[in-house]
């Protein structure tokens, strides 16, 4: 028996999978306050007491992440750079106290200007004095090379122990500098109130005699252990429409191509799978509005909801980007696409007499109801029809860098529109019929998002960028000494580079997957300097990308 | 404001051979630095994916023999349609202004091309230029070359357009490839002084660079009134390049950048792959997004470097004066071309391939029109390494051709096919219809170039 809670804005919906078959469901309000008594009523409603000890898995997804850094309840931190050459550094200014370091350290790990101790200590005096517990170190390059930064932690801490200290490097190993300062600030701001939050979830789950591992679902369409995450907290932010893809996913389980429409209350999340793959936003998943190293899907974000409020502007139909409240038929304020499609679908959610009279208030003659709910419709069709146009040419647009890839230039072609949400079943049908392409709902649709959650597999990313002249190689926020193999080539890096996977896989419990590694990155340059070799440049990335949990074959829909 | 549009296409898949100064690395540590900065994510950028140049764009501006596909490969093709990529988002108003940072370089290609020279195959400028005036009826355009060596393929493309405004400065052709660039090349007769070279004494850096910007470019610039300024903006003149030996800075590149504000650049050479090209390429796309470069620095800078020697700014002085000359006696030295009253005006050329070692030589005849700046015949001989030779004949029209033109070089063309035994190939290039022909005297027959 498997469990899948998604932990949404307004609901929180949760599925038990047994023997590949949904064999119970429900959908509750979120209460935002008090998340873990929303997780345990959810909990409490799916499994018979005393069924603990059947569950096999249980993953969570939750907007934790997002709704704490949207209010802003969070401690302060220190967030300390080293730039070196290039942008000017006052402007990256995400922490009031923020302050900036001499050093530097080039693109080869080389250190071009040294740190000044006394200005370290002089530093570590204001974070002390200005009240701050909490301290991001994060240096240009430190990927490459991070002693600057362990320097600077390790004068910080010999000043004042009691700090907290993250480092960049230990975040991310990743090109962007901008990205990894973020990264690791709000990791260090979020990692306590996650770690409570997990603490809290662990106690309720144990109290029910679930004994089972417990995950929770990540930006990218995977997984990762609730301990894990007490590490990486950014990683769970946008879970939600992760989740979504991958019920959609779960649904389908072939190798075509699908945009995944989730259409909630507020907002309708639209993502893709690309013959039988989840696509990845090229540059991560922004938080705060600032760009991060958390790798995430590629969902867009439409403000249009079965809650938006419809209006009549200048004799047009607009509806949203605002929601009032619920639909007029639940007892909302004002008429909305869900009262429309109650018009058209059978009058079957709450009072369809409020739904008839929120939507006739908006035309003087009452028997053009049914045409404006129609209209409606369409309306919300060509919204949605023109963002997954867009989405799609921005990614056929993204930007390569080789020959091959330029020539080779993918197109997508839409076999299919997976339904997610509620409204999937009006909506869809009707969108496919306009793209031109196949449609897709089952009853499941409106828990596709915790059913992505129950089945997705844990997902692990390595990049690993060696120089066989410096005889380094850095991955995983660490540099290391690259082994004595004579002329090194590909292969070796290729293997050296499975080998810290693998490493990884077994650290995060996650070994099983280890055999779905697939690389995504392989490149490799010849250092010249005066017409002959001089050394090489290899940078190659390996990934166990989103999928499903082994055993799983589908779902009876 | 509107954002500033870059096609970074660095062909990490590509190279002329595996140690040569063209290959992989080039642009490998530029990748690390600007990806580093993160400064595609700030909202003065916009990136871009290049388009792939067509054999039509190529065959716009060039005669490659036999055929564009020998000459043009995937890789020119991208790193050409990076350029033609940031003219189009220009053109439609996306962007305030653009950067072309994409290898293979091109200008040191000329307008036949029967292989490469100077590291360069089809020249991406030159290119963009044509489709420029040809899609978006853009007339005058100045190109400012920036580049240490000469821009030699660029000024023979437009040699002979008094709409082209072609200024290089480089290091002095006595002592640096191509070995040309004098202040006496000025222009074809019909476009005297539209051509303007700046051959800087070795050792020039930002102060004698950004001299010669503010007393001379500037100012011809101004006059000039181009409704487009394009960078040919080379990297080469930095004071750590393996191949020249010049003393300019990144800050220097940001500045010249900055003051000139091209409305596109496009990378042209550049070898300091490591010391260098990092912090140039920063410096040029700070500066045309108008992001602040203070803190922009190469590991071993030093601001001493800027500093120029007397005796180099006097020589800079006396070579801006004699270029002001030209400058203002252009519409004499072209009126008194005119009324010569020859009705064709001729010149042999030697041109040498250095990387694919080839010696071509050619005979220009150009109509001297009253009316427009007059069609163009190349009569183009190339001997090969290997003995092969290959003759042919190129006919070129003007964008801005008078009926006549028109008329004379579709006469001539049809009259050299009647005699196709002396040729190999026989072109005809006309820009003011957008169409180009090539004729395979061999076997007679003749193809459209679409
Ligand atoms: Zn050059
Ligand atoms: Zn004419």
């Amino acid at each position: 028996m498997l469990v899948g809670i998604d932990v949404g804005g307004t609901f929180t919906d949760g599925v038990v999978l047994a023997d590949g078959e949904v064999v119970r469901w429900c959908k509750r309000r979120t209460d935002t306050g008090r998340l873990q008594e929303t997780i345990e009523a959810v909990i409490d409603e799916l499994l018979p007491q005393g069924s603990g000890r059947e569950v096999e898995r249980i993953v969570l997804s939750t907007t934790l992440i997002t709704n704490l850094l949207a209010t802003g309840q969070l401690e302060k931190a220190a967030l300390v750079v080293i730039p070196g050459s290039g942008l000017n550094p006052y402007e990256l200014r995400l922490a009031d106290n923020y302050y900036v370091l001499q050093g530097g350290i080039d693109f080869r790990g080389r250190e071009i200007t040294p740190i000044n101790r006394s200005e370290v200590r002089e530093t570590a005096r204001k974070i002390k004095q200005a009240g701050i517990r909490k301290v991001a170190v994060v240096g240009k390059f430190s990927q490459r090379n991070p002693s600057q930064e362990e320097q600077v932690a390790s004068i910080i801490h010999n000043e004042y122990p009691d700090l907290d200290i993250l480092m960049g490097h230990r975040v991310s190993g990743e090109l962007n500098f901008p990205r990894r300062a973020v990264t690791t600030y709000y990791t260090l701001i979020t990692r306590e109130h996650w770690s409570r939050f997990a603490d809290e979830i662990e106690k309720v789950i144990r109290a029910r005699q679930i004994t089972a591992p417990i995950e929770i679902m990540k930006a990218d369409g995977g997984t990762m252990s609730l301990d894990a995450s007490r590490q990486m907290p950014c990683q769970t932010a946008f879970s939600g429409p992760a989740a979504s893809t991958m019920g959609a996913f779960a649904l389908t389980m072939d190798d075509k191509t699908s945009v995944v429409v989730d259409i909630g209350g507020t907002t309708t999340d639209l993502s893709f799978i690309l013959q039988g793959e989840p696509l990845h936003a090229s540059k991560g998943a922004k938080l705060g509005g600032r760009y991060t190293h958390v790798k995430a899907l590629a969902v867009r974000s439409v403000a249009l909801g079965g809650d938006s409020v419809i209006r009549i502007q200048d004799g047009r139909i607009t509806i949203g980007p605002d929601r009032k409240g619920d639909a007029a038929c639940f007892g909302g304020p004002a008429p909305t696409p869900t009262d429309a499609f109650n018009l058209l679908e059978g009058r079957k959610l709450g009072d369809p007499e409020l739904s008839y009279r929120a939507m006739a208030g908006l035309v003087k003659d009452e028997t053009k109801v049914a045409d404006l709910a129609r209209a409606v419709v369409e309306e919300f069709i060509d919204m949605l029809c023109r963002n997954i146009q867009e989405m799609m040419r921005s990614w056929e647009q993204e930007p390569a860098y080789r020959v091959w890839e330029i020539v080779n230039r993918r197109r997508v072609k839409l076999d299919r529109v997976v339904g997610i949400g509620a409204p999937a079943a009006i909506v869809i049908p009707r969108l496919a019929s306009r793209m031109g392409c196949q449609g897709f709902v089952t009853r499941l649709s409106a828990v596709g998002n915790a059913l992505g959650a129950v089945v997705a597999r844990p997902t692990l990313q390595l990049t690993l960028h060696a120089d066989t002249q410096t005889g380094t190689y850095s991955t995983d926020g660490q540099v290391k000494k690259l082994p004595n193999l004579g002329r090194i080539q590909m292969k070796d890096i290729k293997e050296l580079s499975e080998k810290e996977l693998k490493f990884l896989a077994e650290e995060k419990g996650m070994a099983d997957y280890f055999s779905e590694r697939e690389f995504f990155l392989e490149e490799q340059f010849n250092v010249i300097r005066g017409w002959t070799t001089s050394g090489r440049i290899f940078d190659v990335g390996i990934t166990i990308s989103p999928g499903v949990i082994k055993g799983f074959k589908g779902v009876k829909i | 404001m509107k954002p500033t549009g870059l096609v970074f296409f660095p062909a990490f898949d590509w190279a002329i051979s595996p140690t040569h100064p063209e290959r992989e690395e080039r642009l490998l540590y530029t990748r690390d630095q600007i990806f580093e900065e993160g400064i595609m994510d700030l909202p003065q950028i916009t990136e871009y994916q290049p388009q792939m140049a067509t054999d039509r764009d190529v065959a716009r501006t060039h005669f490659c023999v036999p055929t564009v596909r020998d000459q043009a490969t995937d890789a020119h093709r991208i790193s050409c349609g990076g350029a033609l990529t940031i003219a189009d988002a220009l053109m439609r108003g996306e962007i305030r202004n653009g950067f072309a940072l994409v290898r293979p370089p091109g200008h040191h290609s000329m307008r036949v091309s029967h292989g490469n020279r100077g590291f360069c195959n089809i020249n991406n400028e030159a290119i963009m230029v044509d489709y420029l005036r040809h899609r978006y009826n853009v007339k005058r355009i100045a190109i400012v070359d920036t580049d240490v060596h000469h821009g030699d393929g660029t000024q023979e493309i437009f040699w002979h357009d008094p709409d082209v405004l072609f200024i290089s400065f480089h290091q002095d052709g006595r002592t640096l490839y191509p070995g040309t660039g004098f202040t006496n090349e000025i222009g074809g007769p019909l476009a005297q002084g539209y051509t303007l070279n700046v051959p800087l004494p070795p050792g020039t850096g930002d102060q004698g660079i950004l001299y010669v910007l503010d007393h001379l470019v500037l100012p011809v610039l101004k006059e000039f009134n181009p409704e487009l300024v394009v960078n040919s903006a080379g990297q080469d003149n930095h004071y750590t390049d393996p191949l020249a030996n010049m003393r300019f800075t990144a800050r220097g590149y940001a500045e010249l950048n900055r003051r000139l504000a091209p409305d596109i650049a496009v990378l042209e050479g550049g070898y300091s792959v490591e010391t260098a090209l990092p912090y140039i390429n920063m410096g040029i796309i700070m500066a045309m997004a108008g992001i602040d470069y203070q803190y922009l620095y190469e590991p071993d800078y030093d601001p001493g470097l800027a500093q120029e020697s007397r005796k180099g700014m006097e020589i800079i002085k006396q070579i801006i004066e004699v270029l002001q000359k030209t400058w203002r006696d252009r519409d004499k030295l072209v009126e008194n071309a005119r009324n010569t009253r020859e009705k064709f005006y001729q010149r042999h050329k030697y041109i040498y391939y250095d990387t694919d070692n080839v010696r071509e030589q050619q005979l220009e005849t150009l109509r001297l029109c009253p009316t427009c700046p007059g069609y163009l015949t190349i009569d183009s001989l190339a001997r090969f390494a290997s003995g092969f030779e290959n003759r042919v004949c190129c006919v070129s029209i003007p964008w801005q051709a008078c009926p006549i033109c028109v008329r004379d070089a579709n006469e001539h063309y049809e009259a050299i096919k009647k005699r196709h035994d002396r040729h190999e190939f026989i072109y005809l290039q006309d820009k003011s219809n957008d169409r180009f022909l090539r004729y395979e005297c061999q076997t007679r027959k003749e193809f459209n170039i679409e």
